[in-house]
């Protein structure tokens, strides 16, 4: 290896470090129900989007998500209703999350993929496990790719696309934030 | 098993072992799911010859197709010889379905056209054409697609009724008021809740009393405007009389207003100019189209026993599919107005992801309180004592003053458990092996 590439490894290593430290700290203020300080790092122009699965045949992968913009999904908004459904949550009377859920968030298999300009890429899995009450467990496991655009106060989620494995949803509710 | 042990339609009592007992479950397939027409899914989702979608009528899993002459099907998903479905994915387009199994292959009308080995093996005596897909009848209902296995059911006007048919041609018109004006938005939302099917059933039938549930949402305004209620309607300023509207004799219900007058369109406020403007021509030319009944606004209802709707600026038909008596997994198909621009399609579609089903900030407040209600229904002492449907008893009246609101319905005003009354009462005929 010469010099030059060492530097560029040097300069890989760190940014993918600076961005599982971001969804690291995502995680946390999420399961610590830090919201506010978890839509701060959301870009003011985030889309949200969670399509959802469906059966398809070999040839038609095209169909195995629903299409983003055109279709039904689980979630497809932008940070005004993000904004809204953490008032919800702090409202005191939103029952399905009033005692609130215990939630952990992981993320892994951070993949950062070459960005155009301030915008950088980044594959991950979750699992997300969501205890609640005495006896509910909800488990959703996926995959992410984030599109984060760096700006003067840092990194902000410019665009998040959550991939959940389920196709039925095995559970009641999708209180959480993924 | 007596039924008449577990309700008490004079009383408006109801024991809770309805929506606990399997023993009630397993009687509930037969005599309630499997003799009635269900609804499998909407002609949009099938614009072309080959189009296919799997659904359920009632709890069986259906094959729902239009063929290469345009007829449609509904069709048993399972193959003949052994049982396998005949089909695996959710939606597509295809000349047919090949069983994984032993490859037995059928038509898109079911018919049984590939068998491996027919000449050899099978001789060529096999008869083909007693051996394939079992077909369900169906009926199409200005674009809805309704079905059923039970040959004994009259047909489906008849099974909706008269008046029955007014509402749900009423509910399929577009905001303009033109017949058949919806189509669905790709992708059926499912999901399961640890629940009777019944308690989502009787919410939808007729629970306008519910409304601490939603308490939450309705601070932050998630409806078209963003600044008044989660409902569109909350914008409309003209009175209108809330009414809870049963056919008595079938079990069907109805969530409804009426308006005090026809008026002029009410903006939503904060919501696209352009959305405004098409909502606007809509209310206008629905005016002229139906007259005085365009003071109807319907807000939701059931058909008998497990199709239900919201409507009022927020048209989605969904069904309760019972897995067992404490759970349930519910389809929901979402429906924009066909002739929309796409502005008008796009603003819908995020009002009802932010609204219904699990992600959505009104409903997931009703499954929480479903969830918990059925833990209520198993306690062993709780069961005992029954559940209370006693809200406004005894102030049904008939259509009157408008007689377009019926011949044969009942409606109870404002806040009622009525709907629920009719609902049960009716279930509990039909249990009792009654029509």
């Amino acid at each position: 290896m010469t010099a030059l590439d060492r530097s560029g490894a040097l300069e890989t290593i760190l940014l993918q470090a600076e961005i599982e430290r971001f969804f690291s700290l995502e995680a946390e203020l999420l399961d610590e129900r830090s919201f506010d300080e978890w839509l701060d790092l959301l870009h003011d122009d985030i889309r949200y989007w969670m399509p959802i699965a469906r059966n398809a045949r070999f040839d038609q992968p095209e169909l195995e998500y629903t299409r983003a913009g055109r279709e039904a999904s689980w979630f497809d908004e932008g940070k005004e209703t993000l904004r809204k459904r953490v008032l919800q949550i702090q409202s005191g009377d939103h029952w399905a999350e009033e005692p609130r859920s215990r939630t952990t968030h992981l993320v892994a298999n951070v993949r950062v993929e070459a960005g155009e300009g301030a915008d950088i890429t980044a594959k991950s899995r979750f699992i997300v496990c969501a205890h609640r009450l005495e006896h509910d467990v909800d488990l959703f496991i996926g995959k992410r790719v984030d599109v984060l655009r760096r700006g003067t106060a840092g990194l902000k989620v410019l665009r998040r696309t959550i991939y959940l494995d389920q196709s039925v949803l095995l559970s009641r509710n999708l209180t959480t934030f993924f | 098993m007596k039924v008449s042990d577990f309700i008490d339609v004079e009383a408006g009592t109801l024991s809770r072992e309805i929506f606990s007992s399997e023993t009630i479950f397993q009687r509930e397939l037969e005599r309630v799911f499997a003799a009635s027409w269900c609804f499998v899914g909407h002609t949009s989702q099938l614009a072309r010859s080959g189009d296919f979608f799997l659904s359920r009528c009632g709890t069986e899993p259906v094959i729902v197709t239009r063929d290469e002459r345009g007829a449609l099907h509904v069709l048993l998903n399972t193959c003949r010889h052994r049982g396998m479905p005949a089909c695996r994915y959710d939606a597509g387009n295809a000349t047919g379905f090949t069983c994984s199994y032993h490859g037995w292959s059928y038509g898109l009308d079911g018919a049984l056209v590939g068998v491996p080995k027919f000449k050899e093996r099978y001789q060529g005596r096999l008869e083909r054409e007693k051996w394939g897909l079992i077909p369900a009848r169906v009926s199409v209902f200005h674009g809805s697609i309704w079905a059923t296995f039970d040959e004994t059911l009259p047909s489906f006007e008849d099974y909706l009724g008269p008046d029955l048919q007014f509402y749900l041609r009423a509910l399929l018109q577009g905001p303009d008021g033109e017949d058949d004006g919806y189509e669905v938005i790709g992708g059926i939302v499912k999901w399961q809740v640890p629940c009777n099917w019944k308690f989502g059933a009787e919410n939808f039938a007729g629970d306008h009393y519910h409304g601490y549930s939603h308490i939450s949402v309705e601070r932050l305004s998630v409806g078209l405007s963003g600044k008044t209620s989660r409902h569109n309607f909350a914008a409309v300023k003209t009175p209108r009389q809330a009414m809870s509207v049963a056919d008595p004799q079938r079990g069907h219900t109805i969530r409804a207003s009426v308006y005090k007058s026809l008026a002029a369109y009410d903006p939503q406020e904060g919501a696209p100019d352009e959305v405004n403007d098409y909502y606007r021509a809509c209310h206008e030319r629905r005016q002229r189209r139906l007259g005085d009944k365009a003071r109807l606004l319907i807000h939701g209802g059931v058909i008998f026993p497990n199709t239900h709707f919201n409507s009022a600026g927020r048209t989605t038909i969904g069904l309760w599919l019972p897995l067992g008596a404490a759970r349930t997994e519910v389809w929901r198909w979402l429906f924009v107005p066909r002739n929309a621009p796409t502005i008008v399609k796009d603003t819908l579609r995020e009002y009802y992801l932010r609204y219904a089903g699990p992600g959505g900030m009104v409903e997931q407040d009703d499954m929480e309180n479903w969830t918990a209600a059925q833990r209520g229904a198993e306690s062993l002492v709780a069961r005992k004592y029954p559940f209370n449907y006693q809200l406004a008893m005894g102030l049904a009246r008939g259509a009157r003053p408008d007689e377009w609101l019926g011949q044969e319905v009942t409606i109870t005003e404002d806040v009622a458990e009525h709907n629920q009354r009719s609902f049960y009462a009716h279930w509990a005929r039909r249990m009792a092996g009654g029509g």
